[in-house]
């Protein structure tokens, strides 16, 4: 009885530092943000000086043509790279599991791209995309066909920035595959052979739903990581040519940095948290009904 | 300027002949006595090295010691305006771009150099980019009309053409000196994807902006009527805008690589110093890599020209300098020694020093001594005749966000997305609003033919 009382104390105090984190580091910045989208913000070195301006900033938002763009460019970009992450790192786990020897090599080389820094994935790319001498170009020119523009031409320029995405982030969703994959119940998958079903029948009706939370963790995570995409992106092609790989992150940037207005910043990073926490709602509002309907309850 | 550099080139070339250039050589260096360690916040460009060498040497000649944080050019703003807002600065000399520099003097963040040593004066050799480094708070212009000294520049970066000096004398071709002579030597010597006929930035943001500038200048086009006087009616959708833009989408759709829309500084500098391209607008800052053995397949073979023009009209040269400025949170000991380093810096021994070891020096009698007949210095005459031509453009608190619509619809125009008429038209009405929204005297004129 005792125990339980100071198993039950201990675990209510030791959630407050946990949550004095969360409160001071999450939920104080994006509450600031409030007074600051509803003004115009000077800094100088006598003080700063807040002027109340909600509809300013709100004509701002709404005028922003540049901000349209980014909203499409960021959704293709983040459902095409994880999509494509999703396909590839699922098939590269499986793959690797079944490999009688070799595996923790192939293990090995399948993480180098997450290791490498931003900076030198952003450089090595853009010599690869080269559209006089790049490799991609090359092996193009071998197949007969003519060079590509790949990060100049406003067809291929999103693509291009997905290719490395791609690149860069499947080993991820590949790690967290392969570590389930590891672990899924031998006797399970052994039933399954046992009874006749086909590798497709394994992988789609035993396999895949029993990876069902682990893909959905590398799913979020991904999503998450690719909504906020943007040194590569910077780096490649800096949003353009044009608007065609602006992404919500570089269009922050610009707004909050380069032409320093602080209180349009604000208003345009508490409209994307706005809509961000909304899908999420309505997505676990959407699983919720899924669930009862399938269960029944 | 003009004047302002006339009077400031004469005083220059006079000494320069009096003192007959070995002596200028031996001109001194200032004696600043012991002072208080400084720290530097500046940009890892091409012009570094040269800088590095100068504070090599001051720090042995004076025993003074400075320390320098490097830092690319994507992380300055941030780092100086991270500087200024804390309560004490880490740097004592803040490097700022000149289009940054309004954000600052507007903000009072920075200490007048007179108010740190009321003796300190700029020498009368020293360029200073059209006043970039004054500030005068009541008009809200650079200008030393009325206005304090809040800096000076440790580089003049303004637009060069570079071109391949073998190429043209084994064609018998001149050197260019309109836009057409470009196009037309294009025509002669290109043969892609060998060798590309003219090269130039078309990356959005600031890249077109500036490299476009030029011609947006020499077309005798601008982007707001007389911001100087507070008149602020946009005409970058003027009939000469059009031509400037029109001119340089035909240069680099028939002259550049196909990949115009994304062509960085990076790229400009490496397809001149592969041999691949025969001409290129860059800035000064580009030059040491080009007869640079580990960097340059063209050694020897590149040199420079003052930016072509429109016919019958002036160059136009955009300045894109830097500032040193002191800011106010600093100890006065360490305010001091950073005016005590650059009382150093401006003599015409530091200046030599700097140039030789690399860097881009801005004292006018440096440029006309006798290193510039030295082949290495082959780029300082169309260096100092390009200073009569040279212009400060985006002098205004909104030059952000102007330089960002601009950036945006110029890129779109070369990509072919927008027609000329059509992009500097919308970038009429979005500069327009930008000023009006900052309560500025404003308009805008009749929209062109799209």
């Amino acid at each position: 009885m005792k125990d339980d009382f100071l198993n039950r104390t201990f675990r209510h105090w030791s959630m407050w530092p946990c949550l004095a984190f969360l409160l001071v580091l999450s939920v104080y910045p994006v509450l600031q943000l409030i007074p600051m989208a509803l003004s115009t913000i000077q800094i100088t070195a006598e003080g700063t000086f807040w002027t109340y301006s909600p509809r300013r900033n709100l004509d701002l938002l709404l005028g922003d043509a540049v901000l349209r763009d980014a909203v499409v460019n960021t959704l293709v970009f983040v459902v095409l790279s994880v999509a494509i992450e999703m396909v590839l790192g699922f098939f590269a786990a499986l793959f690797i599991a079944c490999m009688p020897r070799g595996r923790n090599f192939a293990r090995t080389v399948m993480i180098l791209p997450i290791l490498l820094p931003a900076v030198a994935i952003g450089s090595m790319w853009k010599l690869m995309f080269n559209y006089d001498f790049g490799l991609f170009n090359q092996m193009v020119g071998l197949i007969g066909l003519n060079p590509i523009n790949w990060l100049g031409d406003t067809r291929w320029a999103l693509l291009s920035i997905v290719i490395v995405d791609v690149w860069h982030w499947t080993p991820f969703v590949f790690l967290i595959l392969f570590a389930s994959i590891e672990t899924l119940p031998q006797d399970v998958l052994e039933a399954g052979r046992v009874d006749g079903a086909t590798a497709w029948q394994m992988i789609s009706l035993i396999i895949l739903p029993l990876l069902g939370p682990a893909l959905a963790v590398a799913a979020l995570f991904r999503a998450i990581v690719a909504f906020k995409a943007f040194d590569q992106v910077y780096l490649l092609t800096s949003g353009g040519p044009g608007t065609s790989t602006e992404l919500l992150s570089l269009h922050l940037n610009r707004v909050f940095f380069e032409q320093n207005q602080l209180g349009y910043g604000a208003m345009l990073s508490l409209s994307i948290i706005g809509v961000i926490v909304a899908t999420l709602a309505v997505g676990k509002w959407s699983a919720t009904q899924i669930e009862r309907k399938r269960t029944g309850r | 300027m003009n004047f302002q550099f006339a009077t400031a080139f004469a005083a220059a070339s006079a000494l320069a002949f009096t003192a007959a250039g070995p002596a200028a050589a031996q001109a001194p260096f200032a004696d600043v006595g012991k002072q208080a360690e400084i720290s530097i916040l500046i940009n890892s460009s091409p012009w570094f090295g040269g800088f590095e060498k100068a504070v090599d040497l001051y720090e042995k000649q004076t025993g003074n010691k400075v320390k320098l944080d490097v830092t690319p050019y994507g992380g300055m703003l941030e780092k100086a305006r991270n500087a200024v807002r804390a309560a004490n600065s880490p740097y004592d000399i803040l490097n700022l771009d000149a289009l940054w520099t309004i954000e600052f003097y507007e903000g009072s963040f920075l200490k007048p150099f007179a108010e740190i040593d009321q003796n300190f004066a700029l020498p009368a050799e020293v360029l200073t980019f059209e006043d970039s480094n004054y500030w005068n708070a009541q008009r809200r212009w650079r200008t030393r009309d009325g206005g304090q000294l809040m800096g000076y520049s440790p580089n003049g970066n303004i637009h060069v053409l570079y071109y391949r000096d073998d190429l043209l004398k084994q064609a018998g071709l001149q050197p260019p000196k309109t836009w057409d002579d470009v196009g037309a030597i294009c025509q002669k010597l290109k043969n892609p994807p060998g060798m590309y006929g003219f090269v130039t930035r078309g990356e959005k943001g600031n890249p077109i902006r500036y490299d476009w500038t030029p011609f947006l200048q020499g077309a005798g086009g601008s982007i707001v009527k007389a911001p100087q006087d507070g008149d602020y009616t946009v005409t970058i959708n003027s009939p000469q805008a059009k031509q400037a833009l029109d001119k340089f989408i035909e240069l680099q759709k028939n002259c550049a690589p196909p990949n115009v829309g994304v062509i960085g500084q990076g790229d400009v500098i490496q397809l001149l110093a592969t041999g691949r391209a025969a001409q290129g607008l860059a800035v000064i800052a580009a030059w040491p890599t080009f007869d640079d053995r580990q960097k340059s397949a063209v050694v020897g073979k590149i040199n420079t020209a003052v930016v072509p023009g429109f016919p019958g009209r002036n160059p136009g040269v955009a300045i894109g300098n830097w500032v040193f400025t002191v800011p106010k949170n600093v100890s006065a000991e360490r305010q001091r020694a950073a005016v005590a380093f650059s009382r150093w810096f401006l003599t015409a021994g530091a200046q030599r020093a700097y140039a030789e070891a690399g860097g881009i020096p801005v004292r006018s009698d440096t440029f006309a001594s006798d290193l510039a007949a030295k082949p290495e210095f082959r780029w300082m005459k169309a260096y100092l005749d390009s200073q009569q031509f040279a212009r400060q453009e985006l002098g205004y608190a909104e030059g952000a966000q102007v330089e960002a619509v601009l950036g945006l619809r110029l890129n779109q125009a070369l990509i072919g997305e927008m027609s000329s008429g059509r992009a500097l038209n919308t970038a009429a009405r979005e500069i327009e609003e930008i000023f009006q929204r900052s309560g500025r005297r404003t308009g805008k004129l009749d929209a062109l033919p799209e």
